[in-house]
């Protein structure tokens, strides 16, 4: 029943690390080979490498065959996905696709990015360009501006407050004091995050995700040969993806996210479950904002009430659907090719009890991985199960 | 080509705007003489948002230019405050909108805009605005919107 398998994982500290890019990808690679007692390296015939932006953030092509150099791999199929932000999800789509096809027996995945190399202006710069350049970013444009509307079109519309999408702040950092891999590690008040600097009004800093550098892998196998790596896998059920080009205006109406409602019923449908199935979910709160309208475009409850969700404490332990467990982008950061792999990842290890108990959904059967990519306009998500 | 110091070519936001450079350069012409508009297909009749040389509807490549009005109201606004791109940071805090344009029988239209003349506190959603084409300084063009009525 699931086309393929994720069966091991490996993480670096997120952050903003000392270290290179080549360095980090090194250090997942060691976390996830150590993780696994019955793989000889020889045995990974595929290698995906989800990365955004190496182009601007480190001035780096060709990373793929970099990544396979530094974890000694000799793959027979290589290759790079970028997506921006979901760039991570989309290598392990691929590898999923290339195991299910036969391509591949065994596949790597690697997410990564260097975020704090560059000036502050640069860094910025590199992720402006996500956007259309000659007509969005030629306005001055970038992503907290761009949320910032959605956020005050959503409190326009729907009445939704300042403090319900502080909640969202808040849950997701403290959540991410649970994950000592995550670049934020304090808890923060209502008032703190309210309080914080101005980015784009609305939205405060502490609404914002964080510019971070990290790396997360996986490993991705047939459901027939998960049992050689572990007795308990995550198997990938179904995958969903709507978009509607890149501009900024092309949404219509910026607190509907129709590509992400179509996404989701793609997702369900191939996974043949719905909303109403998931145990747990992975949401991409890049803003605080974007995590209220998914839990609307995914059908967790009616448009407009996703404020009235997070208040009343459904997308936390003991709710209908926790989200972002690990911290989510919020409280774990973004470094925007591992963020999608990095989901993964605590999908692999809520079913394998790995995570801390505080934050284990514990019995959860069915999970969903988000994100999305630009602005709002093109969406992204894979659909797990514990059973085969 | 267009020299500009500030930041090299392949940093600079702007898009070069010439004959040499692009099939839409009459887009550019037209905001120089005080125009803002757009292509509509000669074929089937779309207006298409940005300007396009081939249709993506039906697939004609023959298209006319048709004028967008020039006020609008506000969909949506912010200002960016924090973490401007490279060539923006002087120009900190600045005024970023959503703007609606009603196109009358073909429904309404948004275009993503500079706004220029007014703080973000000063403005909300529903507000008019009118469009300005805005001197780059390199001898480049690009419109904005100003929250100043024309005289
Ligand atoms: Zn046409």
């Amino acid at each position: 029943m699931a086309m393929a398998a994720v069966v091991a994982a490996g993480l670096t500290r997120w952050g903003v690390r000392k270290a290179t890019w080549k360095e980090l990808v090194q250090e997942a690679g060691k976390a996830l080979f150590d993780s696994v007692e019955n793989l000889d390296r020889k045995d990974v015939d595929a290698l995906f490498v989800g990365a955004a932006d190496p182009e601007r953030f480190v001035f780096q092509a060709h990373t793929a065959p970099m990544v396979a150099e530094q974890l000694g791999l000799s793959p027979r199929t290589i290759m790079r996905t970028e997506m921006a932000c979901a760039s991570g999800q989309m290598a392990i789509k691929a590898a999923a696709a290339h195991v299910a096809a036969g391509v591949s027996e065994v596949a790597l995945v690697m997410g990564v990015e260097k975020m704090n190399a560059a000036p502050m202006a640069e860094s910025q710069t590199s992720m402006a360009c996500v956007l259309d350049r000659e007509w969005d970013g030629v306005q001055g444009g970038s992503a907290p501006p761009f949320f910032a509307m959605v956020a005050q079109r959503h409190m326009h519309e729907y009445g939704t407050t300042r403090e319900q999408m502080a909640m969202v702040s808040q849950k997701n950092h403290h959540f991410s004091t649970t994950n000592p891999y995550a670049h934020f590690q304090k808890e923060f008040s209502i008032e703190r995050i309210l309080g914080s600097l101005v980015v784009a009004p609305p939205l405060t800093l502490l609404d914002c995700s964080g510019i971070t550098d990290g790396a997360a892998a996986v490993l991705v196998t047939s459901p027939e040969r998960a049992r050689d790596f572990t007795d308990q896998a995550a198997y990938i059920k179904g995958f969903g993806q709507g978009v509607q080009g890149n501009n900024v205006t092309n949404l219509g109406d910026i607190t509907k996210w129709p590509p992400l409602t179509m996404a989701a019923e793609e997702a369900y449908r191939t996974a043949r479950i719905g909303p109403e199935d998931l145990d747990f979910a992975e949401l991409h709160d890049c803003f605080t904002i974007s995590e209220i309208i998914e839990y609307e475009a995914i059908g967790l409850c009616p448009r407009g009430e996703g404020g009235k969700y997070i208040e009343e404490g459904q997308s936390d332990m003991g709710g209908k659907v926790p989200c972002n467990t690990r911290g989510g982008l919020l409280g774990t950061g973004h470094p925007l090719g591992a963020t999608g792999v990095g989901q993964a990842v605590e999908v692999l290890w809520q079913f394998q009890s790995k995570v801390p108990e505080e934050r284990n959904v514990t019995g959860a059967e069915v999970a969903l991985c988000h994100n999305l990519s630009g602005a709002a306009n093109a969406h992204h998500i894979t659909i797990y199960g514990r059973d085969a | 080509m267009v020299e500009k110091d500030c930041v090299p070519f392949i940093l600079d936001f702007l898009p070069q705007e010439g004959p040499d450079d692009t099939r839409i350069h009459r887009f550019y012409d037209h905001l120089r003489e005080g125009r803002l508009t757009t292509t509509r297909c000669s074929s089937c009749g779309e207006i298409l948002w940005q300007p396009r040389v081939v249709c993506p509807h039906c697939n004609a490549d023959t298209m006319e230019w048709i004028d967008l009005p020039k006020e609008g109201t506000i969909y949506a606004h912010t200002a960016m405050v924090l973490g401007a791109p490279l060539g923006f940071e002087n120009d900190l805090p600045f005024v970023i909108a959503i703007v609606r344009l009603d196109m009358g029988d073909h429904g309404h239209m948004l275009l993503f805009t500079r706004v220029d003349d007014a703080k973000y506190e000063d403005l909300a959603i529903g507000d008019k605005l009118w469009f300005k084409t805005y001197d780059c300084g390199d001898g480049r063009v690009f419109f904005r919107f100003t929250a100043t009525a024309p005289d």
